[in-house]
């Protein structure tokens, strides 16, 4: 008994004060996983973004208009630049004033080496300025940037987290030929308006906002970067106050924080799409009437009011809403087995078994494998559902080796290349981005025209005509495009989206009142 | 001396079971199907650079060179860097593991501090209330879902009641303290931050317990049979006829008896809970090892895996030999 007494006196003792909620200078954002690196020029994960983004600054930066985030971009280190009339040679003249917090300008030299270091790492975000042929410091304060060829999206790719400007003084920090990776992965050294100062594996991640930041000092002077996995706990973390935004709750917990008078439930039309991947060189699936038989079974309303909640929309053509380049007019598949099953029929396709792959991914995955197994039922084709682990099933996109597979995409950058030219060009066969291993010679030679060019009108008709050929081809089941969901304490406010930063925040303008 | 003896045999005996151990998981991570280079470049990069990163991290030599480049550096108490984020994975397992070993200790403490004296109350009243009770409470323990009971303790004792914090090892707001040991606990008390210690053993309690019920409620059953079959033994009969009081026959003569399978218990529930508990990771924020290992395996960080195999195994083999020298002293008669 001695013991029992004992274990209560010390519950009582220790119950007596429980955790303070953050004060109004200091923000609190729960998330589900750890981040892996800090380094702009290593990492392609949005989670690591949300962190390293508000650290640096980049030559452009996103309007925000009306408090909306778009996706035009904007002068940011940048005063001004010029492009030659070829579209190869792009000046940038560079603000002067701005400087790194131990005093070294931001000049035509940080960008030069921030962008060629991005570059010589060649991981992922060296894919999206790869167009780079070559840089010349033509003075302190301008840069010439050479293209290997003409670059539509070009501007857009030097907004993203991999064209962040890096003190070009962590050169010394370099192990061997490493160039600074094991340092910039647990360190920031950048001139934006935050700084890392404490990131605890598993636990946390610390930013603390610098008041003289060139632009403007942010209103809120902390912000703490919060791991939870579990949704549940990240929702009662958020009701009882003690974090002030909840990324990722499940779409099923979400009436029930709506009805807490303390939250708001943010909700923003997003660039991420979910689609099925149509193998078209798998002999089963080589006709095209195949294809458009599988987008005609599947029950596109059924999967986003019963599945999605209500949160998603369907896709119209590859390239979603709110990116230019969109079509309203574009030839949209819905349910219509009678139809689905006439097209099996001239096919002579009828008794198809097929095999969807899928991962663990998105916890709405495997119902919607479920609709989709019995939609596909109803037209006579019987489907085989296999769950796998991500990596099993990345290698298997990679390698072809799969009939249908259920994905993802959200665009690195605010372009219709990021469509297009990723999922329907034959050079991008396989887990880089045309997964459904398309391969049509006009709609290579129109995506690839438009890509090498700057005028947006001149695009827009490239695409648009390809997009004609893309929907009788049914190289994908298009699904839907998502809503990003953001749940945050009332008290927040001046949270801006931008499709282009998803997880990511502007904590700059964010305040708490 | 002989128990001695016995230990330095025991210890050279664990190395070949460490290596057959490490060969075993190398080989059946290498099994699993996907590329870690292609993970992380990213899904778009080309296959240039993925082919880059293989090189990097040796992933494009033969497996054996592989495994033995791997030996080479455990030799030198190098572990290699993670494939993931780079760092070395002694790193990781030194910010993990002190995570995972506060919390089993925590649980441990729970485990014995209730399960044996509810398992001799048990036994002691047998077929009376007390035995009832405790029988529903295991009964409940080991029927109860890990993932359910988190959830509930958090909703009850921290939404509702708010009698306790919420999850993670510390409050939001709170900075660890300066690390020596990795477990809060102690190095609160090395820095002598009082504030902090009670943050770090108020946020124990909820993960510890919800770890430590499943366990609490096997030891409270092996304790209450093994503690039954003590005392219906003769030499127990002799010594309550020999006018010894009811606590000096239950503790002095019968408990030390029945301790043999209880310790036998306690060492296989430790081993396990050393290798990190997912489900209780998970739902109380605390970073683990199971954590750790369950994204290193689905992120394919060969290093990592290893690292954590290393550890655990470690752990296991020390725990069973610390058992099997504990049963010579819980019983003189089993020689070494």
């Amino acid at each position: 008994m001695r013991i029992w007494s004992l274990v209560c006196c010390l519950v009582l003792v220790l119950t007596v004060s429980v955790a303070h909620a953050a004060d109004k200078d200091t923000l609190v954002v729960s998330v589900p996983s750890d981040i892996h690196t800090l380094d702009p020029g290593v990492s392609s994960d949005n989670y690591d973004w949300r962190q390293i983004y508000p650290c640096y600054d980049r030559l452009v930066k996103y309007k925000v208009e009306n408090g909306k985030g778009s996706t035009e971009v904007e002068p940011m280190a940048a005063e001004s630049w010029t492009v030659s009339p070829d579209g190869l040679v792009w000046t940038f003249k560079i603000k002067k004033g701005i400087a790194f917090d131990d005093g070294t300008p931001l000049d035509a030299e940080a960008v030069r080496y921030s962008l060629d270091r991005t570059l010589a790492i060649g991981k992922g975000p060296a894919d999206n300025i790869g167009a780079i042929a070559s840089m010349k410091v033509v003075d302190p304060q301008t840069l010439e940037v050479t293209l290997k060829n003409p670059y539509g999206p070009f501007l857009q790719t030097l907004a993203t987290d991999g064209a962040s400007i890096v003190n070009p003084k962590t050169a010394a920090k370099a192990v061997g030929d490493d160039k600074a990776q094991a340092w910039l992965a647990e360190n920031v050294d950048g001139s934006g308006p935050f700084k890392v100062t404490e990131w605890t594996r598993g636990q946390r991640c610390v930013l603390e906002a610098k008041p003289n930041y060139w632009g403007g000092a942010p209103t809120i002077k902390k912000v703490i970067i919060r791991f939870m996995p579990e949704s549940a706990d990240r929702r009662m973390a958020l009701e009882k106050g003690d974090v002030d935004i909840a990324e990722n709750i499940l779409i099923d917990q979400l009436p029930a924080l709506e009805k807490n008078p303390d939250i708001v439930v943010h909700r923003f039309p997003a660039q991420m799409t979910e689609y099925v991947y149509v193998n078209c060189q798998n002999k089963k699936l080589a006709d095209p009437r195949v294809r458009q038989a599988l987008s005609y079974a599947v029950d596109y309303k059924g999967i986003i009011d019963q599945v999605l909640q209500g949160n998603g929309m369907q896709m119209r053509g590859p390239i979603p809403q709110g990116m230019w380049g969109h079509r309203e007019d574009v030839f949209q598949y819905s349910q219509d087995a009678a139809k689905a099953k006439e097209l099996l029929k001239a096919a002579g396709a009828e008794n198809l078994e097929l095999t969807l792959i899928y991962s663990e991914r998105r916890a709405t995955w495997e119902q919607i494998a479920q609709v989709m197994q019995a939609n596909l039922a109803d037209i006579g084709v019987k489907l085989k559902l296999e769950l796998m682990s991500n990596p099993t099933l990345r290698d298997k996109i990679d390698k072809g080796d799969f009939e249908l597979c259920l994905g993802a995409w959200s665009p690195d950058f605010a372009d219709p290349y990021m469509f297009m030219n990723f999922w329907f060009d034959s050079k991008n066969a396989g887990l880089p981005g045309n997964r459904s291993f398309y391969k049509n010679d006009k709609v290579d030679e129109l995506v690839r025209k438009a890509a090498g060019l700057s005028d947006v009108a001149e695009r827009k008709k490239l695409y648009s005509e390809a997009q004609d050929i893309i929907m009788q081809d049914a190289p994908y089941i298009f699904l839907y495009q998502i809503q990003t969901i953001v749940p945050m304490r009332k008290d927040v406010k001046g949270y801006v989206f931008n499709p282009m930063l998803e997880s990511m925040y502007n904590f700059e303008t964010i305040s708490k009142n | 001396m002989r128990i001695l003896a016995y230990t330095f045999r025991r210890l050279l005996a664990a190395i070949p079971v460490l290596l057959g151990v490490s060969v075993l998981a190398f080989l059946i991570s290498h099994a699993i199907p996907g590329d870690p280079a292609r993970l992380i470049v990213g899904p778009k990069a080309s296959k240039e650079a993925v082919e880059a990163i293989r090189k990097e991290h040796g992933l494009d030599r033969p497996l054996p060179v592989q495994y033995l480049h791997f030996l080479g550096g455990l030799l030198t108490g190098d572990l290699g860097r993670s494939i993931r984020n780079h760092r070395p994975v002694t790193e990781d397992l030194a910010d993990y593991f002190p995570a995972t070993l506060e919390l089993t200790l925590a649980s441990l403490v729970l485990c014995l501090s209730v399960g044996i004296p509810l398992g001799i109350l048990a036994a002691v009243r047998r077929n009376r209330f007390a035995d009832h009770a405790a029988r529903v409470v295991s009964v409940v323990g080991v029927s109860t879902p890990v993932f359910w009971l988190g959830l509930m303790l958090l909703l009850l004792f921290y939404r509702h009641l708010s009698w306790l914090p919420g999850s993670g090892r510390l409050d939001v707001t709170s900075a660890p303290p300066a690390g020596v040991t990795g477990l809060y606990v102690v190095d609160a008390v090395l820095a002598g931050n009082w504030p902090l210690l009670r943050e770090a053993v108020s946020h124990l309690i909820l993960p510890a317990f919800c770890l430590s019920y499943v366990y609490l409620a096997i030891i409270t059953r092996i304790v209450r049979s093994s503690m039954i079959a003590v005392l219906g033994q003769d030499y127990i009969t002799t010594a309550r006829a020999n006018g010894l009081s009811a606590g000096r026959v239950v503790f002095k003569h019968a408990f030390k008896n029945s301790l043999i399978p209880t310790v036998t218990i306690v060492g296989l529930s430790l081993g396990e809970l050393l290798g990190g508990a997912i489900l209780t990771e998970t739902i109380f924020a605390w970073p683990g090892m199971g954590k750790y290992v369950v994204d290193s395996v689905n992120a394919l960080d060969f290093p990592a895996i290893m690292g954590f195999t290393l550890v655990a195994s470690t752990a296991y083999v020390a725990i069973n030999l610390g058992v099997d020298v504990l049963y010579a002293f819980l019983n003189p008669r089993i020689r070494y």
